[in-house]
């Protein structure tokens, strides 16, 4: 918990009563690898703040295969955001892909404390700010680079994630096959 | 529910129907899987012929085929280990048989979660193939640097016995027809023999494992080409001693001319029987997920077109599996 208040603290002035009122809207929690948070097809009302380990959100299409939207590292946040917002069912599941520290909490409680405290609304807007930059950046690579420079985007957002992502799943974020990664890699290699 | 089943012994048209029949019970230990996909084998069309009546007794009508994958919709109360709404693969034990239909009721310790990169058609295609190789290959030890010769390699088994032997490292000679060396190459074999061609008894010499999935002549004549001290295993030739035990054949001897040829070579000979088994797909899983093995398929049928897959099956044409698509 100490990291996400320091994140916080970081960016806005935390008065003492925020953050005791923070502290006991969240849950902490230790999540084991190949645990399910939330699962394509239920209903969400959980947000989860990522503290060490990987997470990963990916949604499963009619003839069963996975398509990786994000990965979340230390200091993401990880949740559906369409079921969350537009009271739909969840289309995607988020799953833990190591053993992994996170930080639980309740969308609405979270959301019904920056009434209670709106010098909190800043360091929300700046979290919705990143993730909307990330997600747009996320569409328009798809849509104008190589897979080649999608994968150097991606090692520069996500780092040293190799350790905890399969090859795999890394083929399905990115959009391509394993063998198509496994040759970006080579020629990477050669540079 | 709709169910493919057996309904009497005999030729396929005339024996397998349609019928509406009530989901499976499900217990404890069970999960209730609905069908996205099943897979049919030449042991389904065994039963169907009547072929096996004798050794696997089944009550008629019943349920066809073994291989599913799909979505567990129910648990047993003493299932902690697969959810509501988990993606899974599966080998149905016998007593459980019938996954050409809308469900299928699967002990969960026959049940793995399916691989991800995969559809469920193709991940239907794997398990019973798949375990045959996997424990056969696994009962004879594979090691890297083995010398591996892996017989009709352009089947169910062979096919996916040839990529489980090259992710252990070994070096591999397989026997196909001249149709099917160009496909059989790329699964990663080392040496493909057509044997319309050539003879492999000319070529393999010394091999640390035969792996026999053709019988008759074929599992005699692996120890002209074993190794002293190597392994044949067969799950086409006759019981070995341990296997009929099984079968409460307890005075039963392995044939003579087998027993000969074994000594003489100081190598094992063994008849594999396939167990369910959920852990082995989990190890499947992860080398499909590493694309060490790619699933082979000849052909998918919609549900109401089965019978017409299990015709497919008996022409014995098929290059990789045969797969029914339930939903």
């Amino acid at each position: 918990m100490e990291e996400l208040i320091e994140k916080i603290k970081g960016s806005i002035q935390l008065s003492l009563e925020a953050e005791k009122y923070l502290i006991s809207i969240s849950k902490e929690k230790i999540v084991l690898k190949g645990s399910t948070l939330i699962r394509q097809g239920q209903t969400v009302n959980k947000v989860f703040f990522v503290t060490s380990g990987c997470l990963r959100s990916y949604c499963i299409d009619k003839n069963g295969k996975e398509h990786t939207l994000l990965f979340a590292i230390k200091n993401w946040w990880i949740s559906d955001y369409i079921a969350i917002y537009s009271k739909e069912q969840a289309s995607l599941t988020v799953e833990c892909l190591s053993e992994s520290h996170i930080i639980e909490f309740n969308a609405e409680v979270l959301d019904g404390m920056l009434t209670r405290f709106p010098e909190l609304e800043p360091f929300q807007r700046k979290n919705h700010e990143r993730h909307i930059v990330s997600l747009q950046k996320r569409i328009l690579n798809q849509l104008q680079l190589t897979a080649a420079e999608r994968y150097d985007w991606f090692l520069e957002q996500y780092g040293d994630i190799e350790r905890y992502a399969p090859n795999y799943h890394i083929a399905s974020y990115l959009g391509i096959t394993q063998e198509s990664l496994s040759r970006i890699r080579v020629n990477n290699a050669k540079k | 529910m709709k169910a493919l089943q057996i309904e009497k012994y005999g030729d396929i048209i005339d024996s397998l129907a349609f019928n509406e029949i009530a989901k499976p019970t499900v217990l404890a230990t069970d999960v209730l899987i609905e069908v996205k996909a099943a897979a049919i084998n030449p042991i389904d069309k065994s039963i169907i012929l009547g072929n096996l009546k004798g050794m696997l007794p089944i009550p008629l009508p019943s349920t066809v085929a073994y291989d599913v994958s799909g979505i567990v919709v129910e648990t047993g109360k003493e299932v902690s280990n697969f959810e509501i709404g988990d993606l899974v693969y599966a080998r149905v034990p016998q007593e459980q048989m019938g996954t050409i239909a809308e469900y299928v009721a699967v002990t969960n310790s026959a049940v793995s979660k399916k691989p991800g990169n995969i559809s469920f058609e193709e991940a239907a295609s794997i398990p019973l193939a798949g375990l045959t190789a996997l424990q056969s290959l696994e009962h004879a030890g594979i090691k890297e640097n083995d010398k591996v010769l892996i017989h009709a390699g352009s089947g169910g088994v062979g096919s996916f016995a040839i990529q489980y032997a090259k992710a252990k490292g070994a070096f591999v000679y397989t026997t196909t027809s001249t149709d099917n060396v160009q496909w059989v190459k790329e699964l990663g074999a080392d040496r493909v023999i057509d044997y319309k061609k050539e003879d492999y008894k000319t070529i393999v010499a010394d091999a640390d494992i035969v792996f026999d999935t053709l019988g008759k002549e074929y599992t005699s004549d692996a120890f002209t080409v074993i190794k002293t001290g190597g392994q044949v295993v067969s799950v086409a030739g006759p019981l070995d001693e341990e296997s009929a035990k099984m079968f409460g054949m307890s005075d039963y001897k392995l044939p003579e001319e087998l027993a000969t040829l074994s000594k003489a070579k100081e190598a094992s000979y063994s008849f594999i029987f396939m167990h369910p088994s959920g852990a082995n797909l989990g190890e499947i899983k992860s080398m499909i997920e590493d694309e060490k093995i790619k699933p082979i398929i000849d052909k998918v049928y919609a549900f109401s077109d089965s019978i017409e897959a299990f015709t497919h099956l008996a022409s014995g044409r098929a290059k990789g599996k045969i797969v029914v698509k339930i939903n």
